[in-house]
């Protein structure tokens, strides 16, 4: 992060410091208190489980902390050696060290009592999630979303196939529980999704501002948020604070993130986590600035809570990462339209195919049509043993000389 | 002295494409599709040849500029195989999608190579619970629509129950030579076994009932050959490669009796029912089939049928060959491994490549590995 938040006033950075504390703190009771704790993923419909009050605990997140701590080259040497390789994915790695060493950089997480995999994000986390379900012996559902393809025809049947899943989900949280199901409740939830994923895209489009007000870097620190709490009325409060936020201290008085704003960035794939900080201050130095990718955009849902399970099936089937590549390309584009982007970084993450694979197809996509040479580099989002400082250095320098040159 | 039969079918096995061209001269439209589970019989009641492409052995040339060398070397060089060494042979593809990769494999596929149908198969990743049946049948029947429309005809249950008569046979002959080679240790050899499915999986499945219907009472009649087998294998993974695995397993020796390969078993088991709906039969014969690592299904149903494998036929271990980069395995593997040896099997587990080379090490690998089981050594 650069200086400018952490000036401002109390606010959303504290509120979210004080959410995520009892968050994680509420999942820690939740066996005292006779609640049940739901391991899911970040792109699934975890709105079901806030409207049953199962506790859905995210692993991604919590790996990402330990990637954020540098932990993750000791986790994953702890699962090497038990005949794990090091190209999984190292959000798996992570939580599976920890797992093994039982260290976490916040005291460890909460047992899960289910499991929720939606393959709308990757097949990984299905893979990921039946290791713990064997090790903790508690029930896997995977929620299938065969890729979105553009075919009427098979949409339609897709989002039967969804909608009949989300049931079956309904059916295992009842057995789960031993209560009935509330689908008013369910709607309130989505109310409250709905809003909070409104505001969230709300923060998301500032970056159309020149200079831009916020950076990916920004986004990524409070995606958090919308990630774990969606379905609650904390998160909307939340995003409604940061935004006013952002509108006083920033917008109203024309302030960017970087004062020199010249290169406006798209940034593809997942962030390398453990080196953000440097690679914004890296990217000021040529006043450049990320402003947005497809993967924050991820949780910027529309849901209609007057048809709860539909929306829910449309919207989780509908992530950028389970769409045909010409239309994940058009998601791309329109971001470079609306908020007028000049740059393009691509990174090949080593650690997520799903989103990495088809990248180099994408890449020519997006070099077409908007005519902006993209840089490419490849690395792993958690592992820095993948890292080479030197050369992403030296390829950013040699990126932004040929951007000069081109006159973009 | 090897049957002529397989001779021919093992010609085939390692390099159908010659054969494939023939067909093409002939005007036979060709269906391409990759691994694992296109039902076979809808594409030839269409009218149309289909042919599972299997990769390549040559260098990766192209491929490597549109999948990342993270990326398995199955889908590498399958994709390998039709951009750059047998190009313009096919006039549509059909590709199922089982994981992150698979799914990739299918945009770039359909992207870069020119053809006049192509359809993705989405089958269920989940087979737990009733949705997914009810998802294959929608997918099948689009399917069905789909080739329906290419070649401006209908497929009648009638041809498509034809059709499922036709491979019917296929598995069930190579069934019985599969269940004839366990109970006669050297009757036929590893790899001339394996390169019957393999090439079933190139042929027209007239004339491959063709051949399997000379060489069966030919088997049925010979005597044991001699050749000592001193130990039974089962040998686990996705594909037979490379090829020359199977020899070595033979040089040493092996007999394999089970396996759970999509080149091997997974292809030839569950025989689709011909009364009733035909698409429905196709659907249920998916769903009798074993379990394959990237589909999730309730327990741990691959290594239930790893044992059970041992189990049943004897087996004195467990071959697990191990694709690079193919990720699935990767997350089974830790746990299986020690589940297995801790009932008491033992399990080698040999990581394989597309374009793999050198295999003098392999080769004493897996004798290091039989001589250590009981009744191994010499
Ligand atoms: S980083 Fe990619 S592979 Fe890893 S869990 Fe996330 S989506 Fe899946």
């Amino acid at each position: 992060m650069t200086k400018e938040t952490g000036t401002s006033k109390p606010g959303a950075r504290e509120i979210m410091k004080r959410l995520t504390q009892d968050y994680y703190g509420e999942a820690a009771r939740a066996r005292q208190e006779g609640r049940r704790v739901a391991y899911t993923t970040a792109v699934s419909p975890a709105e079901l489980f806030v409207a049953h009050d199962v506790i859905p605990v995210y692993p991604e997140n919590h790996a990402v902390m330990c990637i954020m701590r540098r932990m993750t080259p000791t986790l994953s040497a702890a699962i090497e050696k038990k005949g794990y390789t090091t190209h999984l994915c190292a959000y798996a790695r992570s939580d599976l060290g920890y797992r093994e060493l039982d260290e976490s950089p916040i005291g460890g997480l909460p047992d899960p009592d289910f499991l929720l995999a939606c393959n709308a994000q990757c097949f990984t986390l299905t893979k990921w999630f039946e290791v713990l379900s064997r090790r903790y012996q508690a029930p896997l559902f995977v929620l299938d979303t065969p890729q979105y393809i553009r075919n009427d025809k098979a949409r339609r049947n897709i989002i039967r196939y969804v909608e009949a899943q989300i049931y079956e989900l309904i059916g295992a949280l009842e057995d789960l529980t031993g209560r009935r199901f509330d689908f008013d409740r369910l709607r309130e939830v989505l109310t409250l999704s709905r809003e909070a994923c409104r505001l969230y895209k709300e923060f998301l489009d500032l970056a159309r501002h020149r200079p831009s007000p916020i950076s990916i870097f920004d986004v990524l620190i409070h995606m958090a948020i919308i990630v774990y709490l969606r379905g609650t009325p904390q998160a909307v409060d939340y995003y409604q604070t940061l935004l006013e936020e952002i509108r006083t201290e920033k917008v109203a008085k024309g302030i960017g993130v970087i004062n020199n704003e010249r290169f406006r960035l798209y940034w593809e794939n997942l962030p390398v986590w453990f080196k953000f900080r440097e690679h914004s201050e890296l990217l000021s130095s040529y006043g450049a600035v990320i402003l947005t990718s497809l993967y924050v955009h991820a949780w910027s849902y529309d849901f209609d809570p007057s048809d709860p399970i539909r929306s829910l099936a449309e919207n989780y089937t509908g992530v950028f990462s389970n769409v045909e590549l010409e239309e994940r390309a058009e998601m791309a584009l329109d971001l470079f339209r609306r908020y007028a982007l000049n740059g393009n970084i691509m990174f090949l993450n080593r650690s997520c195919k799903a989103v990495t694979f088809g990248e180099h197809e994408l890449r020519e996509i997006l070099t077409r049509e908007t005519g902006v040479p993209a840089l490419v580099f490849e690395s792993d989002m958690g592992d820095p043993r993948f890292y080479s400082e030197v050369q992403v250095k030296t390829r950013l320098q040699a990126y932004f000389e040929s951007l000069e040159r081109l006159n973009i | 002295m090897e049957d002529p039969v397989i001779s021919e079918l093992s010609a085939i096995a390692n390099y159908p494409y010659d054969m494939l061209r023939e067909y093409k001269r002939q005007g036979r439209r060709i269906i391409g599709s990759t691994l694992p589970d296109v039902p076979e019989e809808l594409v030839h009641a269409a009218g149309l040849l289909p042919f599972t492409i299997l990769g390549t052995n040559r260098p990766i040339r192209r491929a490597g500029a549109l999948l990342p060398d993270n990326s398995c070397s199955l889908a590498r060089s399958t994709l390998e195989l039709v951009l750059t060494y047998e190009t313009g042979l096919f006039d549509g593809f059909i590709l199922p999608q089982v994981d992150d990769t698979t799914q990739h494999l299918s945009d770039i596929w359909r992207r870069r190579i020119p053809s006049s149908f192509f359809e993705p198969y989405l089958v269920p990743r989940q087979v737990d619970r009733p949705s997914s049946r009810q998802w294959l049948l929608d997918e099948t029947h689009r399917l069905k629509e789909s080739l329906e429309r290419y070649t401006a005809g209908v497929i009648s249950d009638g041809s498509l129950r034809r059709s499922i008569v036709l491979y019917n046979r296929n598995r069930r002959i190579l069934r019985r030579i599969y269940a004839m080679k366990r109970k006669t240790p050297g009757l036929i050899s590893n790899r001339a076994f394996f390169e019957l499915i393999k090439s079933s999986m190139f042929l027209p499945k007239e004339r491959h009932n063709r051949y399997l219907e000379q060489l069966l009472p030919r088997l049925e009649q010979e005597l044991p050959s001699g050749r000592t087998r001193n130990l039974r294998f089962v040998v686990a993974g996705v594909v037979w490669e490379p090829p020359s695995l199977m020899t070595i397993l033979d040089e040493l020796g092996i007999e394999v009796v089970g396996d759970d390969l999509c080149t091997g078993t997974r292809y030839i088991e569950a025989d689709a029912s011909t009364d009733g709906d035909p698409v429905g039969a196709l659907v249920d014969r998916h769903f009798h089939r074993g379990p394959f690592s990237p589909i999730h299904d309730k327990g741990n149903r691959i290594l239930a049928n790893l044992l059970d494998l041992v189990r049943q036929h004897g087996a004195d271990g467990i071959l697990y060959l191990r694709l690079k980069f193919f990720e699935s395995q990767d997350y089974d593997l830790p746990d299986l491994k020690r589940e297995i040896q801790a009932q008491g099997i033992p399990i080698y587990v040999l990581d394989t490549e597309y374009q793999t080379i050198h295999l003098a090490q392999t080769k004493t690998r897996i004798q290091a590995f039989a001589e250590s089981l009981p009744g191994g050594g010499t």
